[in-house]
């Protein structure tokens, strides 16, 4: 990102800086400021935490990355619907500076839309017109690791403030009228591995957040920071320092792991809990129970990913469901889909709260979750424990095979099932919507010791040259554990959903398509070329009794889909 | 040479301007000088004088910076770097990284490698998904290094000691490289060199 253009964040940047000091700016930047031409602030009103609160019932805003505290993404409009959806247009397309893997869930407070790109870039734009309110550009540190590409998933809003994280691990907040720089704290060293593209969540005057590095061999943790300065509230560490479990040799599916728990069971006699490099990264946002009080979120893979030999036990709490105290940060409750993964077959789409069946049919409060694994699960809230499992969304093969020197294949591949890619839930057709990876891999194991905050995969996963990849969007009855509909799509899925109270469910693809289905019977409505791949959120909003559906078209990294620069706003004509 | 120098100073200026709090442990004129003993073998132009010495200008900051202290901590192994090293600090290896990844990527124009060689590289690059990391251009980021345009007989030599562990300071990489076929590296190698520079320093 080389180009002349400052933004006007970055010169109010600026400006703040140099009237703390003594020295004069060079003539340079003086010439700069003035060129810039000032724009008036973003009409941004200040958000409230009865508008967070209430976000799943406001069809004008979209506040939380994934809709609402539950994170449901059911959009209550319905004016764009099953009967009209063949006439969506674009409204307008915003190309940012910035042409790589783009995953940001469009966030919209009155009529301003916040949206992030790859390298921590964040606009503040006009979701009416898409011109530009403000643009920054976060000052990178020299140091960042990230596995899956320099991604940011989006801001969170509270009160006059955005705010979001960085690869280089710093959480910062911003003016949410100017876009200039409120305060920026560093979450932890990204020297060791740690970095941030998850979208923080915004609750009580509380920043939540979680940090990436399974790939590196951090030790994970969930995090609430104070909204007004950026000082910590309280820290959960993912990775207990007893994590070793109950040596457990099944999934939660009941499928045996083919543990060797004799071999494990010395490597402990020999080199003691793993827990300091044992990884456990959060991907997504938690969900939020304000009844409760409590938070849920899913932890990711241990490290190093293939290679189990140097972490013996469950590695608690990694490829799990994790249940806090809103205020403390406390221990609650957990629940381990993938003991002791050595696939990375891990936790990483987030979790939803919605009413379920149990099993003797009676309506309880739920969490549903899908994996990597391709199922989609539902626990209780209360205790954490599984209600159900979904039949398998994708093709099981050698599942789990175990990897070796050579490679081990077995489908599915390290990218799911379901990636990151966040769920969408009818409640009125009790359907959640996932879309799916197909791609076999071989699996292959190779030990060496930690490195130090450098990549520690423990081995290497590779999709097999010639062999078939696709993908699906399943639709699953979360009562009944059943898939009720099935699209298959030519390309491997990742990006995420949002369904709608005019039975649509939208979602988008690697090679440009953005579609929208009948949400009940699957069946395509309406099709739209973006150019590049769909691999980020729909989100949906309203101004002046007119609805919008929004999506950022960018392509994808991980597996390299086409890459873009765009954000597409679509109305009814 | 000239202009690329003073306009690496006033890059440094600029940055001491806006941030007039940071300490400043290396001065600019230590970096220029131990810039200087770096010019024996990467080039007085950024062009390295042994083919299988790597370009260094213009490479990402945070990718240099953790060479260095790993050729330091002895992470990788190399006579030659470490005893270049052995007298530097981490301070002098954060001004050294800036330094460098603030000069122009020099055009050594690699040729492209015929058609099948291409075939064999992009098919070996797919399956273990190197762009994931290297990204879309192989520009690199951060601490992932660039490798367009890098000189070939370097890539081939680097690439085989990950595999063969005896550059052991990414086993991540080591564990990738054992997942490539041996005969496909020098096909890799001449494909990465042969691709095109996007921006990297000024
Ligand atoms: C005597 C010759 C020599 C001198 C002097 C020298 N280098 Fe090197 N440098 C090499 C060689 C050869 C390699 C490749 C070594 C290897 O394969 O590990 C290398 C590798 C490097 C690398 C790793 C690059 C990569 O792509 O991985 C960096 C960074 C580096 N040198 C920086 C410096 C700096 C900074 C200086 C001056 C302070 C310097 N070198 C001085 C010969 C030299
Ligand atoms: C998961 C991320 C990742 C993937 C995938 C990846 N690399 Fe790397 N690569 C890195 C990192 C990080 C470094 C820096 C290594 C270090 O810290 O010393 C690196 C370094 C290298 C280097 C050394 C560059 C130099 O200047 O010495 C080469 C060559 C390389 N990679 C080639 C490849 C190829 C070819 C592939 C695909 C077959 C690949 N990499 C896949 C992360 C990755």
């Amino acid at each position: 990102m080389v180009g002349m253009k400052s933004s006007h964040a970055y010169a109010a940047a600026l400006t703040a800086l140099l009237a703390f000091s003594v020295l004069p700016a060079s003539a340079q930047e003086i010439e700069h400021h003035k060129n810039e031409k000032v724009k008036p602030p973003a009409p941004a009103p200040t958000v409230t935490q009865e508008m967070l609160t209430n976000a799943g019932s406001d069809a004008k805003q979209f506040l939380h990355t994934n809709l609402n505290y539950e994170q449901t993404r059911f959009y209550p409009g319905k004016q764009i619907n099953a009967s009209n959806v063949s006439k969506l247009r674009p409204a307008w397309i915003f190309q940012m500076d910035v042409r790589e893997s783009l995953e940001t869930s469009p966030i919209i407070v009155g009529n301003v839309m916040y949206v992030t790109t790859s390298f921590d870039h964040v606009y503040a734009l006009n979701a009416k017109t898409g011109e530009e309110h403000w643009h920054y550009k976060h000052k990178m540190g020299p140091i960042t690791t990230y596995c899956c590409g320099p991604n940011n998933r989006g801001v969170a809003v509270l009160g006059d403030k955005v705010y979001f994280a960085t690869l280089d691990a710093k959480l910062v907040a911003l003016d949410a009228k100017t876009g200039s720089l409120v305060w920026e704290t560093e979450i932890a060293d990204p020297e060791l591995g740690y970095s941030e593209t998850m979208a923080p969540t915004a609750v009580n005057g509380k920043i939540l957040i979680g940090t990436n590095g399974g790939e590196y061999g951090i030790r994970g943790f969930f995090r609430a920071y104070d909204a007004n300065n950026g000082k910590l509230v309280w820290n959960f560490d993912t990775i207990p320092e007893n994590s070793v479990g109950v040596w457990e040799t099944k999934d939660a599916t009941g499928h045996d792991m083919h543990r060797d728990i004799a071999a494990e069971k010395a490597q402990l006699a020999k080199t003691g809990d793993p827990y300091k490099t044992l990884g456990g990264g959060v991907w997504q946002n938690a969900a939020v129970d304000l009844k409760l009080n409590r938070i849920y979120f899913v932890v990711g893979n241990p490290s190093p990913d293939l290679d189990g030999a140097p972490r013996p036990g469950d590695n608690l709490y990694t490829d799990s469901l994790v249940a806090l105290d809103l205020n403390t940060g406390n221990y609650i409750c957990h629940f381990q889909y993938i003991p002791h993964d050595v696939w990375d077959l891990d936790s990483v789409s987030p979790p939803i709260l919605i009413d379920v069946k149990d099993k003797d049919g009676k309506t309880v409060p739920g969490v549903v979750h899908a994996g990597k694994t391709g199922y989609v699960y539902v626990n209780k809230r209360d205790d954490c424990s599984m209600i159900r499992f979904s039949e398998p969304m994708v093709a099981q093969e050698n599942f789990w095979t175990l990897p070796t020197p050579e490679g081990a294949r077995m489908l599915p591949g390290a990218n799911g099932g379901v990636e990151w890619s966040p769920m969408a839930v009818n409640q009125r057709l009790n359907l959640a919507y996932a879309v799916n990876l197909h791609q076999p891999m071989t699996y292959q194991v190779q030990s060496s010791p930690y490195p130090d905050g450098k990549l520690w995969l423990g081995g290497a996963f590779k999709v097999i040259p010639g062999e078939e990849q696709f993908g699906n969007v399943s639709a699953v009855n979360y009562n009944t554990g059943k898939i009720k509909w099935k699209v298959t799509t030519p390309q491997p899925m990742m990006g995420g959903v949002l369904a709608t109270a005019g039975d649509l469910v939208f979602t988008g693809e690697a090679d440009g398509w953005f579609r929208a289905y009948n949400a009940d019977s699957g069946k395509i409505l309406w099709s739209f070329q973006a150019g590049a791949g769909v691999n980020a959120p729909p989100s949906a909003y309203a101004i002046d009794g007119k609805e919008y559906i929004v999506v950022g078209a960018g392509g994808n990294t991980q597996i390299d889909f086409k890459r873009g620069n765009n954000i597409i706003a679509f109305t009814l004509d | 040479m000239m202009s690329a120098k003073r306009s690496a100073q006033i890059a440094i200026a600029g940055i001491v301007a806006a941030f007039p709090l940071m300490p400043t442990a290396v001065s600019a004129a230590s970096v220029e000088e131990n810039a200087q003993i770096c010019a024996g073998c990467h080039g007085e132009n950024g062009v390295p004088q042994a083919k299988t010495t790597p370009i260094i200008w213009g490479q990402n900051e945070g990718y240099l910076y953790l060479q260095l202290r790993d050729y330091k901590s002895g992470a990788r192994k190399n006579e030659q770097m470490s005893s270049v090293v052995a007298g530097l600090e981490k301070a002098d290896f954060k001004a050294l990284a800036s330094h460098f990844a603030g000069l122009k990527w020099p055009s050594m124009n690699f040729p492209s490698p015929p058609k099948d060689v291409t075939k064999v590289a992009l098919t070996a690059i797919g399956s273990v998904g190197c762009t994931s990391c290297h990204l879309d251009q192989f520009q690199g980021d951060g601490t992932t290094a660039r490798l367009a345009g890098q000189q070939p007989e370097y890539l081939f030599d680097t690439m085989t000691a990950f595999r063969d562990g005896s550059r052991a300071n990414n086993p991540g990489m080591s564990d990738l490289m054992k997942a490539v076929q041996p005969a496909d590296l020098k096909s890799i190698a001449e494909y990465l060199a042969s691709l095109q520079v996007v921006g990297g320093g000024q």
